[in-house]
């Protein structure tokens, strides 16, 4: 067992884990952080996409353990309280979400691009989510609603 | 909706903000106290006999709870029989005796205390196969000769469609040209971003299980698991919670659902299953992967005068009834007047996994291989393939309009839709392009075709043809709908609440859905085959209406007056010209639940009435000819694609792409619009570069999303669209389901603009998807 210590949307958890836990199955097992999901496990599809030091990441492709005295940011901790975050809203006002599955993640990655890049252009926008795949909406109204969040140019920060 | 004017806020659909705040219950998200996990063994091999299954040092392995395979279980269990024909004879079991017929087959299964530990087990098991040749090409499977896929059957061929219409020989020998050719679409998987997974419960005290899964099939769901571990269905609960798509992969039971549920009894723990993306790739049930030979009688001026269809489908190692042959041999003739038609399709077994559903079954393969084909008549004639569609289109004057094997069209307007699609591309200015890009070297292909792709399927011995759903008004007024089955990301909720908002003049937010969940749930058919707008909100305003009904019973009662000089509003009945004659509807609903003495007398208590909604055409019974008609409502579209192909590399971009969609009315255009684009995107995957492969022993070639490619958003081009409205005459909404047509139409599209595109090099391009290797390979083989 090893011991991690890590602070997952702004608050510090701890555990003895094996060392070859996944992240994905630290936050979602560990954590119940479920809004995380797993749809391939092999880096593919971004359905597991978090913030890991302010960058995203797929969080099946790294252990648990690497992220000891770190920070992460998974799709709970973007909303606050009842207020959803902008992008989020940005999702449900362009009809981007339908089964929802690849949704946090999708979220997660154009939450990078933001922080990364306020101005961001469409294939900035595009490279960002090329990570992650939707099998329902043929991506359309996903680029529409990070574009008008982008667009509207107010986003709260990520959270410290 | 037309009738849900109280809509002032920008569209939302209902109940996605806890999508998109992470807060959905997917069925790897259930947190059952004390669970444990299982974790299957599946076989390496695609035709084998086990010679040894040992699982003595699976279950030493850290944390192990159980393993098992056959021989533990065999006295718990009960098989079940094929379906109707051939496969009747076969005895069915959630895990197998002593044969494996496909890479991925569970074997046994372990449970243990974590997932980790419970792969641990599954992975120690030790197992060794007597190895025989995989039957893996379905024509060869047809031969008498060949080896059996399943021994105790007389031949590999498990299910036959025949139909045939008068004077098909006699179009042949009086035909200008007889223009044949082979087509085949591949193998391709689902892909639902959530895998499958299930988790269950058994009460000992009751005797009661309960299932909660990733499934589209309750019903169907419940009644396996009761009839294998020999329950009645009413001790088995099923509840399909948050349903990350399923696009067909989670249709109809899966043996992984049983044993989940017998582990859980087994075990007195909760049990779950979280299935791997290379099990998914490896075990849900594939799509398409048929062969079409396809032969034409034509006049000179490309009129079709006859047609011969020959199909193979390669099935799989399937025990069950598959969909897509009768519905690609039934619409082998697409949207076209043809009819002298002949159709020969035969079902084959191969050591591959098993079939099922995948968006746009059967369907799919016979618009690829009529809408290939017609560019095929076309070239040959030296025709444009816009001229030889009109000329063969199915008139607008001719609906309903019954095919020759008797398949009901119920309205359209074809020769409109491709033309809106080609002056919406600039068909044109498109071909005055073409032609200076050529001189310039540039090879450039426009292509375009016209699929129809029917909905609500119903058939003898496999149901559909209804819909259902029990609506309760709540003393507050505000209504709890139950349709008869949940929904996977289709915006169901929505629709169902602004239909019944709409009746009973209630805001949308009023409504309520319950659904996917087989105690609550009226018994029903699912959400395939683009049911739901078709069967199941016309149950929808069924219920509502015998609400509405039942509401101004009560108050025509209570004022004196006849229910039709009544109006329902807002919280209130209201009689028509005496604005001051009314009643609350927290009256009406004292008096249903309440004060029952004050109801009409006759009338039963309650505000509880569940909708039914049956089809009128279906035809269940096959004539002499073998006609029937399977089908509700035909959507169709038109699509033409540009594209560019690069012979260097044999790459292909494509410029744009049109579609014009008619699936009848829309019962809510925002919802349709969306799910359009995700349609057509899994078509672009199908014709880009999805394809499940096998090497000479059956081991598949890509199992991990590595591999198996989904079109990401760099793979989607400029998407234009168009709609039209045609509504159906057989459904009361109009509707005719717009979930499936979308994903008909890229691989037809851009393999005629990829043809196109290399007519100057005289290249002909047979095989899908059009990846850039095999795009190359015909380039330069046809050069060389």
């Amino acid at each position: 067992m090893a011991h991690l210590a890590v602070t997952v949307n702004g608050q510090e958890r701890a555990a003895d884990i094996e060392p070859r836990l996944l992240l994905v199955h630290f936050l979602r097992d560990e954590l119940k952080l479920t809004g995380t999901h797993i749809g391939c496990v092999v880096g593919r599809c971004g359905a597991c996409t978090v913030l890991w030091k302010k960058r995203p990441v797929k969080s099946c492709m790294v252990l648990a353990i690497q992220t000891h005295q770190t920070e992460i940011i998974t799709i709970e901790g973007l909303s606050r309280d009842e207020r959803l975050h902008p992008l989020q809203e940005a999702f449900l006002k362009s009809d981007a979400v339908e089964c929802g599955y690849c949704t946090p993640g999708m979220v997660m990655s154009a939450y990078g691009l933001l922080l990364k890049k306020p101005n961001a252009s469409g294939d900035d926008i595009k490279r960002a989510i090329s990570g992650n795949l939707c099998r329902c909406t043929g991506y359309v109204n996903i680029v529409k609603a990070i574009s008008s969040t982008l667009a509207q140019g107010k986003y709260p920060a990520v959270r410290e | 909706m037309a009738g849900d004017n109280k809509r002032t806020v920008a569209f939302e659909r209902k109940g996605a903000a806890r999508l998109v705040r992470g807060a959905a219950c997917y069925a790897d998200d259930l947190q059952l106290p004390d669970t444990a996990y299982a974790s299957f063994v599946r076989s390496s091999a695609a035709r084998a006999k086990i010679s040894r299954l040992d699982l003595t040092s699976a279950r030493r392995s850290p944390g192990v709870l159980a393993v098992v395979a056959f021989a533990d279980i065999m006295g718990d269990i009960r098989p079940i029989r094929g379906p109707e024909g051939p496969l009747a004879n076969c005895l069915i079991y959630p895990l197998p005796q002593s044969e494996v017929h496909y890479v991925g087959q569970p074997l046994a299964v372990a449970v243990a205390e974590s997932r980790y530990q419970a792969q641990d087990a599954a992975d120690a098991v030790d197992i060794e196969y007597d190895l025989r040749p995989a039957v893996l090409d379905p024509e060869a499977a047809l031969e008498a000769e060949a080896p059996l896929v399943f021994a105790e059957l007389a031949s590999n061929v498990v299910q036959e469609v025949h139909i045939s219409s008068e004077g098909v020989d006699k179009a042949f020998s009086e035909a200008d040209h007889v223009i044949s050719e082979r087509l085949r679409t591949q193998r391709i998987a689902a892909c639902p971003l959530e895998p499958r997974a299930c988790a269950a419960v058994f009460d000992a005290a009751s005797g009661r299980y309960t299932v909660w899964t990733s499934t589209v099939t309750i019903h169907a769901v419940r009644q396996q698991i009761a009839e294998v571990l020999g329950v009645k269905e009413n001790r088995v609960r099923v509840i399909a919670p948050d349903v990350g798509g399923s696009f067909g992969g989670k249709v109809h039971p899966y043996p992984e659902e049983i044993l989940v549920a017998y582990l859980a009894k087994r075990l007195h723990r909760p049990v779950k299953w979280v299935e791997t993306r290379i099990e998914h790739l490896t075990n849900v049930r594939h799509g398409r992967d048929q062969i079409h030979y396809v032969q034409a009688a034509v006049r000179s001026d490309g009129r079709i005068m006859a047609l011969k269809s020959k199909i193979i489908a390669d099935f799989g190692a399937t025990t069950r009834f598959i969909n897509s042959l009768p519905a690609a041999a039934l619409y082998s003739t697409g949207a076209y007047d043809i009819q002298c038609h002949q159709v020969d399709a035969f079902g084959v077994l191969t050591n591959k996994t098993p079939q099922g559903p995948v968006r746009g079954i059967g369907k799919a393969d016979a618009a690829y291989v009529i809408e290939r084909f017609m560019d095929i008549v076309a070239r040959q004639l030296n025709l444009d393939p816009a001229e030889i569609r009109m000329k063969n289109f199915v008139r607008e004057d001719a609906f309903p309009y019954r095919t020759a094997t008797g398949s009901m069209l119920d309205s359209g307007r074809y020769p409109t839709c491709l033309r809106k699609a080609l002056d919406l591309a600039g068909y044109e200015e498109l071909r005055k392009e073409q032609a200076e890009l050529r001189k310039k070297g540039v090879l450039r292909g426009i292509g375009m075709c016209l699929v129809i792709e029917p909905t609500s399927a119903a058939r003898r011995g496999q149901g559909g043809g209804y819909g259902a759903c029990r609506v309760r008004m709540e003393p507050s007024g505000t209504v709890s709908a139950f349709p008869a089955y949940g929904h996977q990301g289709q915006g169901h909720q929505t629709a169902i609440a602004r239909i019944i908002a709409d009746r009973l003049s209630l805001l949308s937010d009023d409504v309520e859905v319950f659904a996917g969940d087989t105690a609550e749930s009226p018994y029903g058919s699912s959400a395939i085959s683009s049911r739901s707008a078709v069967t199941l909100m016309p149950a929808v305003d069924v219920a509502a209406t015998l609400l509405r009904d039942k509401i101004l019973r009560i108050a025509a009662h209570v004022l004196e007056i006849a229910p039709g000089d009544l109006r329902l509003e807002t919280g209130l009945v209201r009689a028509v010209g005496a604005p001051e004659r009314e009643l609350g509807l927290r009256q009406i609903t004292r008096i249903a639940y309440i004060d029952t003495y004050r109801l009409p007398p006759g009338l039963e208590p309650g505000l509880e009435v569940t909708g039914y909604f049956t089809a009128p055409n279906i035809i269940w019974e096959p004539d002499e000819r073998g006609r029937r008609n399977e089908f509700v409502a035909v959507p169709y579209e038109a699509a033409v694609a540009v594209v560019d192909v690069d012979p260097a590399t044999g790459r292909f971009s494509t410029v744009r792409y049109v579609a014009v969609h008619d699936c009848g009315t829309t019962l809510v255009p925002e919802i349709v619009e969306t799910q359009h684009y995700g349609s057509i995107a899994q078509g672009l995957g199908e014709a880009l570069f999805e394809e499940l492969r096998y090497d000479q022993d059956g081991q598949p070639l890509n199992s991990t999303f590595m591999d198996y490619l989904l079109p990401t958003v760099n793979d989607i081009p400029l998407i234009e669209t168009g709609h039209m409205v045609t509504p159906s005459p057989f459904t009361p909404l109009g509707a005719k389901g717009g979930g499936e047509t979308g994903t008909l139409g890229p691989p037809a599209a851009l393999g005629n603009a990829i043809e196109d595109a290399l007519a100057p090099l005289r290249v002909k391009i047979r095989e899908r998807p059009y990846t850039s290797d095999r795009l190359w390979k015909a380039i330069h083989q046809e050069a060389s």
